[in-house]
């Protein structure tokens, strides 16, 4: 089964969060845009609605202006035909008094206008005027000289005082009117312009929404996508990982039956070598005896070659036979027990370690007498489910190779140790022996392989066993070691031992 | 073994070799009954059940087996032998291999064999096996088939 390359996931993550913080950004920094236009035009509309208030002001003040200014005119003209009437001379009184407060209000009001400030000057000169002449005709009256007041009155009529008054305030009030619509025109103009930005406001936050939106359910999409995708290859990977146990288990099982038949099928050929090499062996003996008779009885039948062949050849290249085949024979058995630990069935137990190095210590405690050594536990040893008779094996056959290799004229000191790492057990078995070269490290775990001086007796069969083990246990084994000065075994285990996973 | 009668050993041995060591062992033990040597399964059972001279049809005898043939298991012949209907079913048969796995040990005493021994691959201790083997072999009743 190909192994399908895991589509690039992640690719497109990064783009479309860049895209989508973009587009927020962008709608956000238009949003406040908006939102300073929407505060400067409604600002802008205020002023320009307080303007168009200003000039309905003072239209009214002009109007009410003209109002008392014709009311006083009225009354001047009812006092001089009826002057025995005094309401005429109240009415005259009341509208003289309001109107000069109305005169101050318009001089206040018209002056951010220069056109209405000179107006206003004209018509307070007008005003003035028209004040002395009324008050002119209603001393004439009071004093009894209805005629000269009445004289007076036609000359500031024909004089046309009251219609340039008149004349002033439609140029006021035009003046007004103009300003009026003008200003009216701006309101208007600043309220389009804040419906406007109000409209283009609406509009930045709806294509921001709708790109967002647009751009989140893409983005979901694509995560669904992915899921899918991740879900599809976790249970392809499952698959993988199935197939591949499955062929390692296969693998495992060829190399196991293989290394039993071949084990198995060289023995017999062997067993011939060593009997007829023993049928030899005797026939060799035979032979010699018949030499050593025909010498003793002086015979000269017997040669130097034959004496050579038959005591000393003979002997010697059988010799060499047996060594070889016994030695061969060694190698076989130990291909042979490793494949068949390679088959043993796994029980797991909860493991004494303490307890087992203990037993240990006791099954070799003559050899480490003899050697002065000690073997001792430091601290305590974590409390692993594993199969017994594996870990007895791994932990007997270090122990065994730390009081083989002890470093000469030193006594042994073996310390077993552990502890928990998680849901392992890391388990070490340090001495301080003779050590290991740095090159060796890796070698001493294979098969009929050895280091240093070869001095003790071994096949190199123990390590090798012991990493078989130890796999099988579901852990790692390695080696540090410094040559001359000790070596230290660590193990790693499971804490438990699950059949599930170890079944290769 | 029963002196009187004339008990042939079949042995059933690809090796030549090993049954050479074997037969060597066996006469240096003292046993001298005819030995009858097969290197397959095939002709073995052909002569046990069909050769007149066979112990199917001529009276008692002794299978030496071997469980690693060329042309099939040295348990099917075993099978065989025990399940026949014959007098041949009570042949001893001694199951005589380099095979020493457990599994396959208790397979074949299942199936009726009556000595199982594994030759050992140091030859002194082979001979030794083989002796003690003819040894045991010359102090063991032997069924008459002719009783079967």
């Amino acid at each position: 089964m190909a192994v399908t390359a895991p589509p690039l996931l992640a690719v497109r993550d990064s783009p479309l969060g860049r895209r989508l913080a973009t587009f927020m950004l962008l709608g956000f920094l238009a949003l406040i845009g908006a939102g300073i236009a929407a505060a400067w035009v409604v600002a802008e509309n205020q002023r320009h609605a307080r303007w168009v208030a200003h000039t309905y002001q003072v239209e009214n003040v002009i109007l009410d202006t003209r109002r008392l200014l014709e009311q006083g005119e009225t009354a001047r003209r009812g006092f001089l035909l009826v002057p025995e009437e005094a309401g005429f001379l109240r009415s005259y009184r009341e509208a003289s008094e309001a109107l000069s407060p109305k005169l101050r209000g318009l001089t206040r009001l018209t002056r951010d206008n220069p056109v209405q400030q000179r107006a206003n000057a004209v018509l307070g000169a007008q005003v003035a005027d028209l004040a002395v002449r009324r008050q002119r005709t209603f001393d004439l009256l009071q004093a009894g000289d209805a005629a000269a007041a009445r004289e007076a009155f036609r000359t500031d009529s024909a004089a046309g005082r009251m219609r340039a008054i008149r004349a002033t305030f439609d140029a006021m009030l035009k003046e007004e009117r103009r300003l009026l619509a003008m200003r009216d025109a701006d309101l208007e103009r600043s309220e389009k312009l804040f419906y406007a930005i109000l409209l283009v406001a609406g509009l930045l936050l709806l294509g921001v929404a709708l790109t967002s939106l647009a751009t989140i359910l893409s983005y979901t999409r694509d995560l669904a996508h992915s899921r899918d995708q991740l879900s599809q290859l976790n249970e392809s990977l499952e698959g993988i990982v199935d197939e591949r146990t499955a062929n390692l288990t296969r693998a495992n099982d060829e190399i196991q039956r293989f290394a039993y038949i071949v084990s198995h099928d060289l023995r017999s050929p062997l067993v011939n070598v060593m009997g007829f090499t023993a049928e030899l062996e005797a026939s060799a003996d035979t032979l010699r005896a018949l030499v050593d008779r025909a010498d003793a009885a002086g015979s000269d039948v017997v040669t130097e070659d034959d004496r050579l062949a038959a005591r000393e050849d003979l002997p010697e290249a059988i010799g060499f036979i047996r060594s070889s085949t016994q030695k061969m024979d060694r190698l076989i058995n130990a291909i042979l027990q490793l494949s068949r630990q390679g088959r043993r069935v796994l029980a797991p137990e909860p493991i004494d370690l303490a307890a087992l190095v203990a037993q240990i210590g006791e099954t070799l405690a003559h050899r480490l007498d003899e050697t002065e050594s000690t073997l001792e536990v430091a601290g305590e040893l974590p409390v692993i489910v594993t199969d017994r008779f594996s870990i007895d094996q791994v932990l007997s056959n270090l122990v065994d190779n730390a009081v083989k290799y002890l470093r000469r004229g030193v006594p042994g000191r073996i310390v077993v140790r552990g502890y928990r790492a998680g849901a392992r057990a890391v388990i070490e078995v340090a001495d301080n022996g003779r050590g290991i070269d740095a090159r060796d490290h890796q070698r001493v775990f294979d098969l009929f392989r050895r280091s240093g001086t070869q001095d003790v007796a071994g096949e190199g069969i123990g390590l090798a066993t012991v990493r078989a083990l130890v796999f099988r246990l579901g852990g790692t084994i390695d080696v540090t070691s410094t040559l001359g000065q000790g070596t230290t075994f660590r193990l790693n285990l499971p804490l438990t031992l699950d059949l599930q996973e170890s079944k290769e | 073994m029963n002196a009187h009668q004339s008990v042939g050993i079949v042995m059933i041995e690809d090796d030549e070799g090993h049954a050479r060591l074997i037969e060597k062992n066996i006469r240096r033990a003292g046993i001298m009954n005819p030995i009858r040597h097969f290197t397959d399964g095939t002709t073995a059972l052909d002569y046990i059940f069909n050769d007149a001279g066979g112990p199917q049809l001529n009276g008692p005898a002794l299978v030496l087996l071997d469980l690693n043939l060329p042309d099939m298991s040295g348990t099917d012949i075993l099978a065989k032998i025990k399940n026949s209907d014959g007098p041949v079913r009570r042949t001893p048969v001694v199951v005589l291999t380099t095979t020493d796995d457990a599994q396959e040990i208790q397979r074949c005493y299942d199936l009726g064999a009556n000595v199982y021994i594994t030759k050992p691959v140091n030859y002194e201790n082979f001979a030794q096996a083989i002796r003690q083997l003819g040894l045991f072999l010359s102090v063991i009743q032997i069924p008459d088939q002719a009783d079967g």
